[in-house]
């Protein structure tokens, strides 16, 4: 992300969680936090507790980022944020939980007849193969949980569409067959064996790699009876740094109800 | 294989399912898969850092060193640049890339005293890694970057400190300072788990070959065999290497050495002279009366001693007289004693220095800014006098002043003084493109610290021919020193790689 995007997505996030933006100057940003966001993100539990304890007017924190650092010409105070810092990292994080579950519906035309809707669950998957390398996939699937019919790349089909979250007067939503928890078990499966059928040349090398280097290790403490402690550490790195590893993570999803 | 998952949102899902509550933002919902999506890390192999630092312009060689390092090496690996070429770029470039790629949190970087804020500085601006100077009484397991003097991590308790964490890579500049196996530090570092670990220095070889088998082994123990096998098949003799291409692909699995010719930048040129000096009737006689000493008196007998009053003498009788004195003390018998008297009425008697005389003519002639490098503090002082009496302007410079102080000291240098004398430690950490004559006033034993000498002003930057005047006194222990120099630069160039130019015509001799 370069600091225009980050910058964007600052003023979007801040919105979206009702943070009053006070100032706005391309290269630096002012909010007002409500009292959710200060506590979910200035790390201050002590003082939330005593301002609850004794009834006290609570005072959540006005706060400056600033995104271009380089091209702010006078001398604002500021914590400078930027793609790779913890703070930033920390607001991708609360925009996960944030935006972890939702329930939507497509909007329909008031003048068409009463539209039926039809229940979808979507998941968005990333999976992660990590050996000393990574590399990262990510996967969007919706299932209708009247058919049971499976379609790749939801959220991108989703993003055309108008969705609301509440249900249309003219729509109706129809109850779903498939329970959600089983369809969901249907989309792990299909991550599964998308991983299985995958080329996993990727872990045969890291293993290479991490027996070369073993022998290697080996080859420097040969013929020595008792090996130093530095030896189990050695041979600990190795395996932290070759160990092949595959992650499934779901990053969000929900239930879709569409024409 | 194993495939890690968690239940989490599952747990959470089915939970909002149950029991009905307000569903998450559609936005925010959006922003979260785009950032996963912008952020998605689609090859094992290419950098991914370079797009994520506006403020930085890496060069082709620093980026190409960077993924051998990931690619090839695996994350452990020398970095082992001439001085001058950006090895902190591609140690950052290195960090950011595994910090983007999720491979490490937590990182370490050693770094000599006097750059610690430098790391600090490059590593926020340049590359956006927050780290921060480690100080006393820090939180170690609050921050996830962290500089620190090597000096403070081998010390309890921060050594202790340092252990109980999980630091996913360590960076470690200067590394030629673990050359010892011996040493504290070489011990600490041993004892630490590297994931990932990089080894910043440029000159990784500065007397013999064991150096590096030090440096190797404490990167990947047992790639250059143990030290029986390696002793055994690489040294008959210290300087006589007979498995030369062996060790050097060896050491190239592990190494990246980027020379300047290698870089594709224009750089100037070197211009190495070594210039001979004729020691006066009266410095002679003091110095064959000092070689004389050995015979007379047993304080004298150990080469050490002898060796320093012979390499001072060819310095400045300030450096000699004040190690002389010191040795008097030790003297018991009375014509012992007399003799030093002697000597010492007779050093200060003279009233040429020979070397001094020749540097006020180079300097004339350049007519430009000059760095002169003594290894005596008592040589710096007097240069200064008599630069200063001969009306030439001069600053002092030596490696234990802090940051601030070294940053005037080059502002005093480049606005208004014509001359900078450092002592040995200057040779560190400071850049000097704006001048180009370096004047080696003694030669040091290592090679390296000539080079480093030489690269505070021969580096990315300098537009200028760089003029190197090494001064040796003929008929004395600086042709030994030369000879020897020669002889490690012919080691290091097997093993290592073949090295800029440092002394004049060496490539002739071996």
């Amino acid at each position: 992300m370069y600091p225009q995007q980050v910058h964007k997505y600052l003023q979007q996030f801040f919105t979206e969680n009702d943070c009053c933006i006070l100032g706005d100057d391309e290269h630096y940003i002012t909010v007002q936090l409500t009292i959710d966001m200060d506590k979910r993100i200035m790390n201050r539990p002590f003082y939330w507790q005593y301002v609850e304890a004794t009834n006290g007017e609570p005072s959540p924190a006005q706060v400056t980022f600033i995104t271009d650092q380089n091209r702010i010409e006078e001398k604002i105070m500021g914590e400078v944020i930027h793609f790779g810092s913890p703070r930033l990292n920390q607001l991708f994080q609360v925009t996960k939980e944030l935006g972890a579950f939702v329930q939507m519906f497509e909007k329909v035309d008031r003048l068409e007849t009463k539209s039926f809707l039809t229940p979808w669950l979507g998941v968005n998957y990333k999976v992660s193969y990590c050996s000393d390398q990574t590399k990262e996939m990510l996967y969007s699937f919706g299932i209708n949980l009247m058919t049971g019919e499976v379609i790749e790349e939801f959220q991108e089909s989703l993003n055309d569409m108008d969705l609301v979250s509440v249900i249309s007067e003219d729509a109706f939503q129809v109850q779903y067959i498939i329970k959600p928890n089983r369809a969901l078990q249907r989309l792990d499966t299909i991550v599964d064996d998308i991983i299985q059928q995958d080329d996993h040349i990727w872990a045969e090398e890291a293993n290479k790699r991490w027996h070369r280097s073993q022998r290697v290790l080996e080859y420097f403490y040969e013929g020595v009876e008792h090996k130093p402690e530095c030896y189990e550490i050695e041979k600990k790195a190795l395996e932290e740094q070759y160990d092949p590893k595959i992650k499934v993570e779901i990053i969000n999803g929900g239930l879709f109800y569409l024409t | 294989m194993i495939i890690e998952r968690s239940s989490e949102w599952e747990e959470g899902f089915i939970n909002r399912l149950e029991n009905p509550e307000k569903w998450d933002s559609w936005t925010l919902y959006k922003m979260s898969y785009e950032i996963v999506k912008t952020n998605l890390i689609t090859e094992f192999s290419g950098l991914q850092s370079a797009k994520y630092l506006p403020n930085l312009t890496p060069l082709t060689h620093q980026l190409e060193a960077a993924k051998t390092v990931i690619e090839r090496m695996n994350g452990k690996a020398i970095l082992a640049d001439e001085v001058g070429l950006g090895k902190t770029i591609e140690a950052g470039l290195v960090l950011k890339e595994y910090l983007i790629r999720g491979l490490v949190k937590k990182a370490l970087i050693l770094a000599p005293a006097s750059l610690v804020n430098q790391w600090v500085e490059e590593l926020n601006q340049k590359f956006h890694i927050p780290a921060i100077p480690y100080k006393k009484n820090y939180p170690i397991d609050r921050y996830d970057i962290i500089v620190m003097s090597m000096d403070t991590a081998k010390k309890s308790p921060h050594r202790e400190l340092i252990y109980a964490q999980n630091f996913d890579i360590f960076i470690i500049d200067e590394a030629h300072k673990l050359k010892n196996h011996k040493t504290q530090i070489y011990e600490f570092v041993q004892s630490l788990k590297k994931k990932f670990c990089l080894l910043l220095t440029a000159t990784p070889i500065q007397n013999d070959v064991f150096e590096l088998f030090y440096l190797i082994s404490l990167l990947k123990p047992g790639h250059l065999g143990n030290y029986e096998t390696f002793q055994s098949a690489f040294s008959a003799s210290k300087h006589d290497l007979e498995h030369d291409d062996y060790l050097r692909a060896l050491v190239n699995q592990v190494m990246v050495r980027n020379r300047r010719e290698d870089t594709g930048i224009e750089w100037t040129n070197r211009r190495v002279q070594t210039i001979p000096i004729q020691f006066t009737k009266e410095e002679r006689e003091v110095y064959d009366l000092l070689v004389e000493l050995k015979n007379v008196s047993s304080v004298f007998s150990g080469s050490f001693a002898l060796i320093t009053l012979q390499k001072e003498m060819c310095s400045s009788k300030e450096a000699t007289c004040l190690t002389l004195t010191k040795m008097r003390e030790d003297c018991v018998a009375p014509d012992e004693v007399e003799y030093v008297d002697r000597i010492i009425e007779k050093l200060m008697a003279l009233e040429i220095n020979s070397k001094a005389e020749k540097v006020l003519e180079i300097i004339a002639q350049a007519n430009d800014k000059v760095i002169i490098f003594t290894e005596y503090r008592a040589t710096q002082i007097y240069l200064q006098w008599y630069l200063h009496v001969k009306g030439i302007t001069s600053v002092l410079f030596n490696g234990k002043f802090n940051k601030n102080k070294r940053d005037y000291m080059k502002r005093l240098f480049k606005e208004q003084a014509q001359v900078l004398i450092a002592t040995e430690a200057g040779g560190e950490g400071i850049n000097l493109q704006f001048c180009h004559h370096v004047i080696n006033y003694d030669l040091p034993w290592n090679p390296m610290k000539l080079e480093q000498r030489i690269g505070r002003v021969h580096r990315l930057g300098q537009e200028h021919d760089v003029h190197i005047y090494n001064l040796a006194i003929e008929n004395t222990i600086e042709n030994n020193i030369l000879e020897l120099l020669n002889t490690k630069i012919g080691v290091f160039e097997k093993v290592v790689g073949d090295l800029d130019d440092i002394l004049t015509n060496y490539k002739k001799t071996i």
